[in-house]
């Protein structure tokens, strides 16, 4: 299967998805003109990769800001993950925030409680 | 055909509810089972909508304080910036101040010498200094007195002209941005 990659914008963020490492990235900021346009490739991607995934799974997610419609999708995607993980397969996901970005922090754990997925919430320094 | 939405999942399981209800053509077991989907869709959507909605305020909150700091940063920008063109204009007066206060001198000294050469002798030839001992001194005396009000001109005129060279920089930086 091939891996997916899509370049970090202003309004976007890098996606880069590894489907033999099974690693799982988004980092950046998340504010498309059109959500749909921009998240339904990721999300036909991931639908392809849950059909064989590998066998230990990492999503990545390291954003800085994301607008109300992608934060929808991230709920999409985690739904997919959480379906890979129901099939049987090891899956992690690792919610990056900066030191002192209180509010990505809590949203991680929203998302940590929503999901039922098993989170690991990274602090980091700020650039 | 129509633009997808975020929520097409949804409409079009909504759409297929309607038709289902709209058929008339179903057992009991049938409008069951199209519930018992409609009340999983509906609370998974119930659900969407209140973590979407808390995330959503929460980074709202983010929003707004990053929108606070950068107006505590500009504001900070302004008021250094006011400062920084106090100081620059104090800096400028000081040395036109300078430029004006040697301008003047020199044209004292200009005007002494011009006196003492050429106005002196004119003067003693019809004032002799016997019956008029005060006409040179008088001269001398005025061009002494106008010093200062012709440096406070000269003072003016070039601060005049600095300002005006100023703003004309700053219109073309401006329309440069």
């Amino acid at each position: 299967m091939d891996n997916f990659f899509i370049e970090r914008s202003k309004q976007t963020p890098e996606i880069k998805f590894d489907a033999e490492s099974g690693v799982l990235e988004i980092m950046g900021r998340s504010i498309p003109e059109n959500t749909f346009d921009f998240f339904n490739p990721v999300l036909s991607w991931l639908d392809e990769y849950s059909k064989n995934p590998a066998s230990k799974t990492v999503v990545k997610v390291n954003l800085e800001y994301f607008n109300t419609s992608s934060s929808k999708y991230i709920l999409e995607i985690l739904k997919r993950v959480k379906n890979i993980m129901n099939d049987g397969y090891d899956v992690l996901v690792e919610w990056y925030y900066e030191e002192d970005d209180e509010e990505m922090m809590e949203t991680g754990e929203d998302y940590e409680d929503v999901s039922g997925l098993p989170f690991t919430l990274i602090s980091v320094e700020e650039d | 055909m129509a633009k997808k939405s975020i929520y097409q999942r949804e409409v079009d399981f909504l759409q297929k509810a309607k038709e289902f209800m709209a058929s008339s053509d179903y057992t009991k077991e049938e409008l069951q089972l199209q519930t018992k989907d409609l009340i999983e869709n509906y609370e998974e959507l119930v659900n969407q909508v209140k973590i979407i909605t808390k995330i959503s305020d929460r980074l709202q909150r983010k929003l707004n304080k990053t929108n606070e700091k950068l107006e505590q940063t500009n504001y900070a920008l302004n008021e250094t910036n006011i400062k920084l063109n106090e100081t620059i204009d104090a800096l400028a007066e000081a040395k036109i101040g300078r430029k004006s206060a040697i301008i003047v001198m020199i044209v004292a000294i200009a005007l002494f010498i011009v006196s003492e050469a050429w106005i002196e002798p004119i003067i003693d030839s019809h004032f002799p200094n016997s019956q008029y001992p005060f006409v040179g001194l008088g001269l001398k005396l005025i061009v002494a007195i106008l010093i200062k009000p012709g440096e406070d001109l000269t003072n003016k005129y070039m601060l005049k002209k600095a300002r005006k060279k100023q703003i004309e920089e700053s219109k073309i930086v401006t329309k440069k941005v």
